[in-house]
């Protein structure tokens, strides 16, 4: 079982109070109408699925109902941590860069 | 003319345990006590605390703090005020002052034109106050949370047996469980089955004036939908 901090609860709980909501920060085509069949694609369906680091959404539903951003090893479950959206997307940003 | 149709009345969802009947003054005895606050009223506060106003109306309102740090609760003899998230408070009080406070805090949020609202979830919820010297240990076996951490003046949103609750801890006495409608049967029978090594039994509310929840129980108990 995870243990997830929460970053608007301050605090550390069980995975049971959370449910996950997927890859963490999809650019959404800024405008879909002129974008190609593929490219509309890859942003519906494709997601990354690394074996490692993996930046991802989880939402505290038993708590504060925020959805916010953990950084998480696919293969050895590790969480470096976690952040607001808006925190964790300079990281993130930072780190693809 | 005598009224005659539909003539609606207020439940408890618990109504049907019958808990006036089963309850007894409270005793030292080890074991848990428990009982339901019915019909109280509850709102759901939205607002952003980055404008100014929002805290001042709802303090001017209801005469409670906002509180700002995760888990907060502010009480007064007129009710209790919890954080629940960071643009999110769950308002507890009288049902009929709840009212008064919700049309108010409506017409001060128009007229300042502030991004916040309230929402009556006051049909939605329903309490239990659970008390005993092993009451934490109840909520141990239910629950993953640790329990016994949870400061005074504070309350916690998790999960007891897949249902989601808010254990709030005003005194070191007991805490209260706060649940909805939809699961209060399934949350009653599982705190009860939960205590049962224990033992458990239905105290009588105490009725004190000054206590932020307990004083929030309408005297007679409201049977009929309040106008
Ligand atoms: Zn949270």
């Amino acid at each position: 079982m995870l243990v997830i901090t929460c970053p608007y609860c301050q605090e550390a709980r069980e995975e049971e109070e959370f449910s996950y909501a997927g890859e963490a920060y999809i650019a959404r085509p800024a405008v879909p109408e002129e974008v190609d069949d593929a490219t509309w694609g890859d942003y519906v369906f494709h997601r990354k699925n690394p074996r490692g680091w993996h930046w991802e959404q989880w939402q505290h539903v038993a708590g504060c109902r925020k959805v916010f951003a953990v950084k998480r090893h696919t293969v050895s479950y590790e969480i470096a941590g976690s952040w607001t959206l808006a925190d964790g997307k300079a990281l993130y940003e930072e780190e693809q860069a | 003319m005598p009224k005659q149709g539909f003539q609606p009345f207020m439940e408890s969802p618990l109504h049907h345990f019958k808990l006036d009947a089963e309850a007894q003054p409270r005793r030292a005895d080890g074991r848990i006590w428990c009982n339901e606050l019915p019909h109280l009223g509850y709102a759901v506060l939205r607002g952003d605390t980055a404008e100014a106003g929002f805290a001042q109306l709802v303090q001017q309102v209801t005469g409670l703090a906002l509180p700002l740090k995760a888990g907060a609760v502010s009480q007064g003899p007129q009710g209790v005020l919890m954080w629940t998230s960071p643009d999110e408070w769950l308002l507890v009080s009288h049902r009929q002052r709840l009212a008064d406070w919700t049309a108010q805090l409506d017409a001060g949020f128009a007229a300042q034109q502030l991004f916040a609202q309230t929402v009556d979830s006051s049909g939605g919820l329903t309490l239990a106050w659970l008390s005993g010297t092993e009451h934490i240990t109840v909520l141990r076996h239910l629950g993953v949370y640790d329990f016994e951490s949870i400061p005074l003046g504070h309350m916690v949103s998790t999960i007891l047996g897949k249902a989601t609750v808010q254990v709030i801890r005003l005194d070191s006495d007991g805490v209260f469980v706060l649940f909805r409608r939809s699961f209060a049967d399934y949350v009653w029978r599982l705190l009860r089955r939960a205590a049962q090594p224990y033992g458990f039994a239905v105290c009588q509310l105490e009725a004190r004036s000054d206590h932020p929840l307990f004083a929030q129980l309408a005297a007679p108990r409201p049977s009929l939908i309040l106008a």
